[in-house]
């Protein structure tokens, strides 16, 4: 069974605090998914500086292939030492899933990790070792489809410490919550948001500490395939079409002759719309059996646009829902690829001879450098791509 | 029920598909032809190299731009 994976995370500053001492990176390669949260000792900026070293030095060396000895060395001996507590510290959570499910954590000072499965929240069996002086905990397992994994800074355990809580939000509170609401809450960014609302209340809105939610869910690859441009040769319609279709996962066509082709071989209506929902983009159209059908190179540069900003993780978490609202063409193209996990384009080599006048914008007359362009922005996100030329 | 097509490809939308496709709204309306007309937007009807495809029920596709929308809708529309 090949997995991927599903991350959510949310952090909330300490009271007063204009930056966050917690940081949160992630990598979700086409080998693996890699997740760091650190926190930085302190607050403020010097906490943001010491957890922002920690997670960019432990995600580029891990990519790389360092082993965790030679990453917690190295965050440790780089990290500045703070003046007033004399030690370089900031706590981390690594966790690590690779295609074939195999995950391997490790944790350095944090609350430990939790693991929701079939409902049940479990506490994970580890080893301590020592590296460097200090303690790490290490977990290895195998996931499961639908697993999800938990982690968080101490900021929410702590919460209402000395307020309205005596000993905090203890972790087995915290494991009970989340059991009561994984009941209904079916999405991790739900999960993760009521986390974090129930924090910001034991905190009375005044939370005492940065305090960060992470979830990483297990799930199965997200397919999505796109058909772009027609065939070279006019014999191959009936060939592209039939590999559209016999694809997993949602299916879409980009792109006015692809979409006639496409309700050609199938002998299906394309249905259209006079609804411009943005005036800059040709409105979608619809065919059974598609779950999108758009104009082509305008939408295609469009969807390019609105990706290269979601290629930034942070902008991916807080303006994915806008996103989702937006009806037009290229935003719902944006929204079916930020949600697949492996990515089939099957593209058509065709030359459509009204795209090479000198009336045309130069960069749109050749559709496979757009989806070129859009093929790179995806692959930085991770995603699985596949190229199949016509 | 007779239908007026304007093509949204690439090119006719860059053209200006967006305004012709206003303009017919408008003038459908002020003219009362709801009933008769029908505004349809049609894929790319291999018509690329001139203005906007504009197509009336089953016809070969014109070339409409937005100087010559009105006059073709008064030609092709209100005297059919």
């Amino acid at each position: 069974m090949e997995v991927r994976t599903e991350l959510y995370w949310e952090s909330t500053n300490k009271f007063g605090e204009e930056l966050c001492g917690d940081k949160v990176e992630a990598v979700q390669s086409p080998e693996e998914t890699i997740m760091v949260m650190a926190d930085g000792l302190g607050s403020g900026v010097k906490a943001n500086i010491l957890s922002t070293l920690t997670t960019k030095i432990a995600l580029t060396m891990l990519r790389e292939g360092s082993s965790i000895e030679e990453t917690v060395k190295t965050i440790m001996a780089t990290l500045p030492i703070c003046k007033i507590r004399k030690i370089a510290y900031s706590t981390f959570t690594i966790i690590r899933v690779d295609l074939q499910g195999n995950c391997y954590i490790v944790e350095y000072g944090n609350p430990p990790v939790m693991l929701l499965r079939d409902g049940k929240v479990l506490r994970l069996e580890g080893t301590t070792r020592e590296i460097d002086g200090k303690e790490v905990k290490e977990y290895r397992l195998r996931v499961q489809r639908d697993d999800v994994f938990i982690a968080m800074s101490d900021g929410v355990v702590h919460a209402g410490v000395g307020g309205i809580l005596n000993l905090g939000w203890q972790w087995e509170n915290i494991a009970q919550y989340i059991e009561k609401i994984s009941k209904v809450e079916t999405t991790i960014a739900s999960l993760v948001k009521l986390l974090s609302e129930a924090t910001m209340n034991f905190y009375l809105d005044m939370p005492g500490d940065d305090a960060t939610i992470v979830a990483l869910k297990i799930i199965s690859p997200q397919f999505v395939t796109v058909f772009a441009g027609p065939p070279q040769n006019p014999d191959d319609d009936e060939k592209v079409v039939n590999h559209l279709i016999e694809k997993p996962g949602k299916k879409i066509v980009c792109g006015g002759t692809a979409a006639q082709i496409v309700a050609r071989v199938l002998d299906r209506e394309i249905k259209t719309s006079t609804n411009f929902v943005d005036p800059t983009i040709p409105p979608i159209a619809w065919i059974k059996g598609i779950d999108l059908v758009t104009e082509g190179v305008l939408t295609l540069d469009r969807t390019c646009k609105i990706l290269t900003r979601f290629i930034d993780t942070d902008v991916q978490y807080s303006e994915l829902r806008q996103l989702q609202q937006q009806k037009d063409g290229a935003s719902r193209l944006a929204m079916f690829l930020l949600n697949a996990t492996d990515i089939t384009f099957l593209l058509g080599k065709a030359i459509n001879p009204a795209h090479q006048n000198p009336g045309f914008p130069k960069n749109l007359s050749i559709k496979l450098n757009i989806v070129k362009e859009l093929v790179d922005i995806l692959d930085k996100m991770g995603k699985h791509i596949e190229i199949v030329y016509y | 029920m007779r239908t007026i097509s304007v093509c949204v490809g690439s090119s006719c939308h860059l053209k200006g598909s967006y305004d012709i496709i206003r303009i017919f709204k408008a003038l459908i309306k002020e003219h009362g032809l709801e009933d008769k007309w029908e505004l349809k937007a049609e894929f790319c009807c291999n018509n690329c190299r001139n203005p906007v495809s504009v197509r009336v029920d089953d016809s070969e596709p014109y070339s409409v731009d937005l100087e010559s929308a009105e006059a073709f809708f008064k030609e092709k529309i209100l005297g059919a």
